[in-house]
């Protein structure tokens, strides 16, 4: 139960991580590190509407493998001049066990210098149900030309119906040309990690 | 030790590029000296900075440029989604991305490649909109 409930947490983070579709015919490959597990997601958009992708997890306390199908459809898109929203719904599914799974409604609203978004997410596995809410907070101390090294200082909380408390940490965004890392510090899961790559 | 190690990278990060960026704002104020692009075309004066319309053109200056404004484009990955799908485009001989403005440039070494729709399509691809296109050089 311990590990499943781990997967799914780390499944729904990742799955928060950053804009989920591409451009049409692109590929955008992730990783991450935190305290408990690793895992690699791999997505393509074939249509500017949806992207499918695959996950690939493992739990370093049990060194289990989890791999998992992914699927992000944009509701709604809305553009203007000096900012862009979307909101999506993602789904995943477990691929060893299906019982396994989590569909979650997400949105952001980002301009060049604010960035905001939240997300409701619902997962379940064999005999479990969890409900996440989270919302992140950026800032970029200084607006970057094309090709330069771009910075948002974030804060994001999450709050589950498991746990039942608000977890609230700061996270530091970097991203030049397709490359992002992102990395944030909480005192009981300690550091984590996100690395991303769109080509 | 860790909280003192994300401190710093924040710090180190944002004084680097502040520095940059004051570079960046200098040579836009000297962009506006006599380097004037107002050029007419179909009656539209064309909405670009000179500089960097400037720059853009040294070694092209027979080529078509179409000047597209696209709304939506706020990231880094939304500008290389655009270089990306433009750059597979044989008739496209050079692409300017303008983050500030909002404004994609790109050139056509044959001015009659250059179709509207298509640009319109390939923009809407990225997930981005266009709203004008104005064609210098044809």
């Amino acid at each position: 139960m311990k590990t499943l409930i781990i997967f799914l947490c780390v499944l729904l983070s990742s799955a928060s991580f950053s804009r989920p579709i591409s451009y049409v015919g692109g590929h955008t490959l992730m990783a991450n590190s935190g305290s408990l597990t690793d895992n690699i997601y791999w997505h393509y958009t074939p249509n500017i509407n949806y992207s499918v992708g695959l996950d690939y997890q493992r739990d370093k306390v049990s060194n289990e493998y989890f791999p998992s199908a992914r699927f992000t459809y944009l509701i709604n898109r809305k553009n203007t001049a000096k900012s862009q929203r979307n909101l999506y719904l993602k789904t995943g599914v477990g691929l060893n066990d299906s019982n396994n799974h989590f569909y979650s409604l997400a949105g952001d609203w980002e301009t060049r210098r604010l960035f905001t978004s939240f997300s409701l997410k619902q997962s379940s596995g064999a005999g479990y149900d969890m409900f996440e809410q989270s919302v992140k907070l950026g800032v970029a101390p200084y607006l970057g030309d094309y090709g330069d090294l771009h910075t948002w200082l974030m804060v994001e909380t999450k709050k589950n119906d498991l746990g039942n408390k608000r977890i609230t940490y700061p996270v530091l965004r970097l991203f030049k040309g397709g490359a992002l890392i992102e990395m944030s510090y909480h005192e009981k899961t300690d550091w984590d990690v996100h690395l991303m790559y769109r080509f | 030790m860790k909280n003192l190690l994300l401190l710093s990278l924040l710090i180190s990060s944002t004084a680097i590029y502040a520095g940059h960026h004051e570079q960046h704002d200098m040579n836009s104020m000297h962009s506006h000296e006599g380097h004037i692009h107002n050029e007419m075309v179909n009656g539209k004066n064309i909405d670009v900075d000179a500089q960097r319309f400037d720059t853009f053109m040294i070694g092209i200056d027979s080529n078509a440029v179409a000047v597209v404004s696209v709304q939506g484009m706020v990231c880094d990955f939304c500008a290389r989604g655009i270089e990306k799908t433009f750059g597979k485009d044989k008739r496209v001989s050079k692409i300017d991305v303008d983050l500030a403005s909002g404004k994609v440039l790109l050139a056509f070494p044959v001015a009659d490649d250059i179709d509207s729709a298509d640009i319109r399509k390939k923009i809407l691809n990225n997930g981005l909109n266009t709203t004008d296109i104005q064609i210098v050089g044809k």
